[in-house]
């Protein structure tokens, strides 16, 4: 081609590409530019609330007691070594409320996750009557001392059987119990634990007693949770915070359940703690802060030196802000 | 034949009449199924749970809120009943149903105090527990139909589409003085480069039907937006046809309406991935749209090199019906956003684009030296194909 080509022609073929560039140049930024520094402008001036979710605009599901059964536990009974203590639990496939209109097909001992509270002291002789009323095998395990053939692991309650669970309770201390059948994550994560409470021969100092059990929710079978709660219900003690008087003592029994991302937590603000580790023995910790894995549990005695609304939650940020997450609501 | 007998005895009215039956004897068929369909589907067994999964059509990020649009693309119900921000429970507020039908859509809006420039992931989580999820890039303001706005994509379409293809056939007094074999070979090249952008599109609606809800039909809609392009531009073609061959301005018209579709498709690209802050417009971006595009001018210059004398006025409309529809795509992009559209612009465009490679082989096959088997036409083509690949690295 070049050599039928004029000087004049090679310009004038020329010309397209050599004016791209500095027209584009002219045309374009100054409007692009223009418009992204307003978008700082508008930025400063958003407003979104508050730091955290409290009260009425709180998405939790349920009503203001709906968690009761499972957060106050039954009073102590005074140490009489060989009485029964005997507690009835069945294994229900239920589909419940975990989060604000997200409902998760469960499985529960007696139609709440966590289970019921179950609580005895030292030496009582233990006898919890099981019935699978669900759809899978189910068994409990409890956390404890105990002899073999009642661990929970061999004797599968099949769909429609039962079995009767007889030990000492010991020792003293915060325990819990779960459903023990394989697969075992799915078994736990379906909702099938609750708390186990042994109190010791010396009774403790009376207290204002609460229970906590640390737990997630995977709604959607990825292997993820969706949502963490504690008691069960995402946000429900932000929406519902728990009110105390001040100076009075807090215990809160608390036990860490979640499947998956096993390591949960519990951080108190404005406040510090003694924290018991298991609840076994005579040693705590003066922190404000505890780090639990599946599995581990405690006991919190708590005096607040002042009035006001203390936030509870874990100090994993992701977890609090799924769920877990709630207040205590300080009086005089 | 015994059907014709039959016809013959119910007569011309009856025989229509006839024509009902089959959607009668369906109608009839669905009811008796749809009234017995759970005993029926008990032999094969139970039908499997909703996949409960939304469609996060849109995100859209505003001074302190973050704008979502859902569809939901399944044939059973679905209920938002939370909405998470960078996996973080958030309160929001609803435009819409909470229970949204088939192909029902809501706009969730959730006050938030975003980033900017930090990609963020938006979740919706249905009453069943599923979490669909969409991760964006980058957050930052979503331009707001304003006319600034309307301005600024109307420029970027100027940019890329218009101007480029007006300054490429501004290479029409140099085609003219070109030999026979080499404007064959340049005819070639045209051809080569329309279908570098077919392939192109084709891939681009291909890509973005996998990403649309399997109830909306993704393959169906490209074959459906391909096949209507290219069906109408051959009606196009046999009304310009003289001699059962379109040369000069007719063909000219034809890759002009081509590469019009694949500029829709393009504007629509570009104003999409900026509003979603997927793409930073640069000067060196729009730059490498325009050298990418001045080839195109050319591929409408070339027919007209050889036949006859244009007015500028024709030249105008030629670089308007191929580079202007840039600015509706880049405001439709930039304002709407929808997938469903960018499967139809994209799959029209490589239709139509696929047309008119054929028209231009017909042409060359009949008019050029040597015919479609010339080195010149041989290497046109290919040099066509090798100049979007080497002009498109830019981009």
């Amino acid at each position: 081609m070049a050599k039928h080509l004029t000087r004049k022609q090679v310009l004038a073929g020329a010309l397209p590409v050599v004016a791209a560039a500095p027209l584009a140049k002219l045309a374009w930024p100054s409007t692009a530019r223009g418009e992204r520094s307003a978008t700082h402008l508008g930025h400063a001036h958003m407003h979104t609330g508050h730091a955290a979710m409290i009260g009425a605009e709180v998405p939790a599901p349920g009503g203001p007691h709906a968690q009761d059964e499972v957060l106050l536990p039954p009073p102590p009974l005074p140490h009489e070594p060989g009485r029964v203590s005997e507690h009835w639990l069945t294994a229900i496939d239920r589909t419940i409320e975990v989060a604000q209109g997200v409902h998760f097909d469960a499985w529960t001992y007696n139609g709440t996750a966590p289970g019921p509270i179950i609580r005895a002291t030292e030496d009582d002789l233990l006898r919890v009557h099981f019935t699978n009323a669900g759809s899978h095998p189910h068994t409990i395990h409890f956390h404890g001392i105990h002899p073999g053939k009642m661990d929970g692991v061999f004797e599968t309650v099949l769909p429609g059987g039962s079995f009767t669970y007889e030990f000492p309770a010991r020792p003293y201390g915060m325990h819990l119990y779960h459903c023990h059948a394989t697969p075992l994550k799915k078994h736990i994560h379906k909702g099938l634990y609750g708390a186990f409470i042994i109190d010791p021969p010396k009774p403790r100092p009376r207290a204002r007693e609460l229970v906590m059990v640390m737990n997630g929710y995977d709604t959607d079978g990825d292997g993820e949770n969706n949502f963490y709660t504690v008691n069960g219900r995402a946000f429900y003690y932000a929406k519902y915070p728990i009110r105390v008087r001040r100076g009075e003592l807090v215990r809160v029994y608390l036990a860490n359940l979640t499947e998956f991302d096993l390591i949960n937590s519990l951080h108190l603000h404005g406040e510090f703690f003694r924290y018991y580790p298991t609840g076994s023995t005579d040693h705590f910790e003066y922190t404000d802060t505890v780090m639990l894995c599946q599995g581990e549990r405690g006991i919190l005695e708590i005096e607040f030196h002042n009035t006001g609304t203390f936030m509870f939650h874990a100090h994993q940020s992701e977890f609090a802000e799924l769920g877990w997450m709630g207040f205590f609501d300080v009086r005089d | 034949m015994e059907s014709g007998s039959l016809a013959a005895r119910l007569g011309g009215a009856h025989w229509r009449l006839w024509a009902l039956v089959p959607v009668l004897a369906l109608v009839g068929a669905v009811s008796i199924f749809a009234a017995t369909s759970n005993s029926l589907l008990d032999l094969v067994g139970q039908s499997p749970p909703p996949s409960d999964k939304l469609d996060i059509r849109r995100v859209e990020f505003h001074s302190g809120e973050i704008r979502i649009k859902v569809t939901n693309p399944q044939r059973d119900d679905l209920t938002i009943a939370t909405v998470t921000v960078d996996d973080a429970v958030v309160p929001y507020r609803l435009e819409g149903d909470r229970t949204l039908g088939r192909l029902r859509s809501a706009e969730i809006v959730v006050p938030y105090d975003w980033v900017d420039g930090d990609p963020i992931k938006v979740g919706v989580t249905s009453s069943r527990g599923v979490e669909t999820s969409k991760e964006v890039a980058a957050a930052f303001e979503t331009p707001s139909a304003s006319g600034r706005g309307f301005l600024g994509y109307g420029v970027i379409g100027f940019l890329v589409g218009i101007l480029p293809v007006a300054l490429g056939l501004a290479w029409l007094p140099s085609l003219r003085r070109a030999s026979p074999q080499w404007l064959a070979a340049f005819m070639a090249l045209t051809a080569g480069l329309l279908t570098f952008l077919a392939l192109e599109a084709l891939s681009e609606a291909i890509d973005l039907q996998a990403a649309l809800p399997g109830g909306i039909g993704g393959t169906g809609l490209v074959l459906l937006g391909a096949a209507s392009t290219y069906l109408l531009l051959t009606l196009l073609s046999r009304r310009f046809a003289q001699g059962g061959v379109v040369g000069g301005v007719a063909l000219a018209t034809l890759v002009a309406i081509g590469i019009g579709l694949h500029n829709l498709g393009e504007g629509l690209a570009i104003g999409t991935s900026f509003a979603l802050g997927e793409l930073a417009l640069g000067t060196f971006f729009v730059v490498g749209f325009m050298v990418h595009n001045v080839t195109e001018g050319l591929g409408i210059a070339t027919p007209i090199a050889e036949r006859g004398r244009v007015g500028l006025g024709r030249l105008a409309a030629l670089a308007l019906i191929a580079g202007a529809p840039a600015i509706p795509g880049a405001w439709i992009g930039g304002f709407v956003t929808s997938d469903v559209l960018g499967v139809l612009f994209f799959a029209g465009a490589a239709g139509a684009a696929l047309e008119v490679v054929v028209e231009v082989g017909r042409y060359v096959a009949r008019q050029a030296p040597g015919g479609l088997s010339s080195s010149y036409v041989l290497g046109g083509y290919l040099a066509g194909i090798a100049v979007m690949y080497l002009t498109g690295l830019l981009i």
